[in-house]
């Protein structure tokens, strides 16, 4: 899993220019994609892409090793703690699997 | 240079089946138009978020000038999913104070109801960014809210029944108002046991699909209403990039700028209407704007200081949740709401009459927000 930052402020999405300096972003780094759900929703009235694997759960992850936090796709019932991590990446949704409960 | 609102309209909100998004645009300006007869309108501009995908209509600001027979003048369409009606009144505002324009026309619409649930909640993802990984998650707006209710629930005492009473509160209100969409009473227990659409929030804790419009007419020349302050901030467009995931910083920097900007604080608010999409928005935005302390806003509503006559006024005319969403419409019809109550004729009118009145207007997940402070004067 890739992180990008400046000025302390680390993200998985690769950005243009920093916020806080306006500099070009250029710093990356390989973190873990091992993390805990920081929160979560079961989706249950999806758009008409996502309406044939509903209901389905939607967690925002804390990576381990980065202050950088991942939207995921997840197969299990999860609540926040629960420590989750990468099964695959399919059509560009990182596919998170649950490792062990809060 | 000040600027007044002279005229506010809206047609009632709710399934207007009959009307195209062209007749709700034109019979709200129309009205607008009439009650400001005396004013020349110098240009139009238009709230709308999706004419051109759901109701395959674009040109509305065009649409206005032409059949209303408002000559050659300049109009606009706004964008910013649910805030283009804050914005198209932000711009009117902006042009009346560059000089440009003496009086301007802003009319918000919306027209959804004629589209199945799925195809809607499709294009309203379109105001998410459709280039990441968030997408593809299949995250949606009231998923997106589901998630920061379940780390509030986590971080602070609050519970399903926080967000039900809110709701609660919201609809008896609509109750009061005759142009609202949902006018049928509703239990704590009907809310809370309604069926799921992303959990913790039900049927109730999410706003409504919406037909309807709204439109306002705006001077230079004094009235009895003034607007004392228009701010604008943005935010993050993706859920995973937020710093704290419990806050919309837009709607603080946008609150924090329309006070200065109006040279008053929270405490002189009188009357608010919020952009409570969620019922979970509403509980962020009460915390945002400084009425109530950071994670503490669902003791405000555990204690009914946000019910009409409470300590904090909050969405008198039952809201996005209650009184409808009509996409484009919503920005202006918060101000329908607030100009009664300064005026003293509005549904759930406050026993004390209010001088100061502050509009909330969020798109996206907290992408864009617009505030305005208006002042009886």
């Amino acid at each position: 899993m890739k992180v990008y930052e400046c000025c302390g402020v680390e993200s998985v999405t690769k950005k243009v220019y920093c916020s806080t300096c306006r500099q070009e972003i250029k710093n990356e780094r390989e973190v873990s994609d091992k993390g805990t759900v920081y929160s979560f929703t079961v989706i249950h009235i999806a758009p008409e892409e996502f309406a044939h694997l509903a209901p389905y759960t939607v967690a925002l992850v804390q990576l381990r090793d980065s202050t950088a936090k991942l939207t995921v796709r997840i197969q299990e019932s999860v609540q926040i703690g629960d420590l989750v991590q990468l099964e695959e990446i399919k059509n560009g949704t990182y596919i998170y699997q649950k490792v062990r409960t809060a | 240079m000040t600027v007044y609102v002279h005229s506010v309209s809206m047609t009632k909100f709710g399934n207007n089946e009959n009307a195209s998004l062209k007749d709700l645009m034109l019979t709200a300006s129309r009205e607008a138009l009439d009650e400001a007869r005396d004013l020349k309108i110098d240009a139009v501009f238009v709230g709308n978020y999706m004419g051109g995908s759901l109701a395959n209509q674009e040109i509305l600001g065009a649409i206005v000038a032409n059949d209303l027979g408002l000559g050659p003048i300049p109009t606009a369409k706004l964008e910013g999913a649910c805030a283009s009606g804050g914005i198209a009144l932000r711009q009117g505002i902006l042009g009346i104070l560059s000089g440009e324009y003496e009086s301007v026309l802003v009319v918000g619409v919306e027209k959804m109801k004629h589209a199945p649930t799925a195809t809607v909640t499709q294009f309203i993802n379109s105001a998410m960014d459709q280039t990441t990984n968030e997408r593809y998650a299949g995250l949606t707006f009231p998923g997106f809210f589901g998630v920061v209710a379940n780390r509030y629930f986590h971080e602070t005492g609050a519970n399903k029944s926080h967000l039900a009473k809110l709701a609660l509160k919201n609809r008896e209100n609509a109750l009061q108002n005759p142009l609202a969409q949902f006018q049928k009473p509703a239990t704590l227990e009907e809310i809370m046991n309604a069926r799921m659409i992303t959990d913790p929030l039900g049927l109730f804790d999410c706003s409504p699909i919406t037909d309807g419009a709204a439109a306002v007419v705006l001077s230079r020349k004094p009235s009895d209403i003034k607007i004392a302050a228009s701010a604008q901030a943005s935010g993050p467009t993706m859920m995973q990039d937020a710093i704290d995931l419990l806050s919309l910083p837009a709607i603080r920097i946008s609150g924090q700028q329309a006070y200065e900007k109006a040279g008053v604080g929270p405490e002189d608010i009188d009357v608010v209407e919020i952009h409570d999409c969620f019922s979970m928005t509403e509980m962020l935005a009460i915390e945002e704007l400084g009425f109530f302390p950071k994670l503490e806003g669902w003791l405000a509503i555990e204690q009914g200081k946000t019910r009409v006559n409470g300590e904090k006024p909050v969405n008198t005319s039952g809201g996005l949740l209650s009184r409808g969403h009509p996409i484009g419409a919503t920005g202006v019809a918060q101000f329908y709401q607030l100009v009664l109550q300064l005026r003293g004729n509005a549904p759930n009118q406050l026993e004390k009459r209010p001088r100061l009145a502050l509009a909330q207007n969020l798109g996206g997940t907290g992408s864009y927000s617009v505030v305005h402070i208006l002042e009886r004067v």
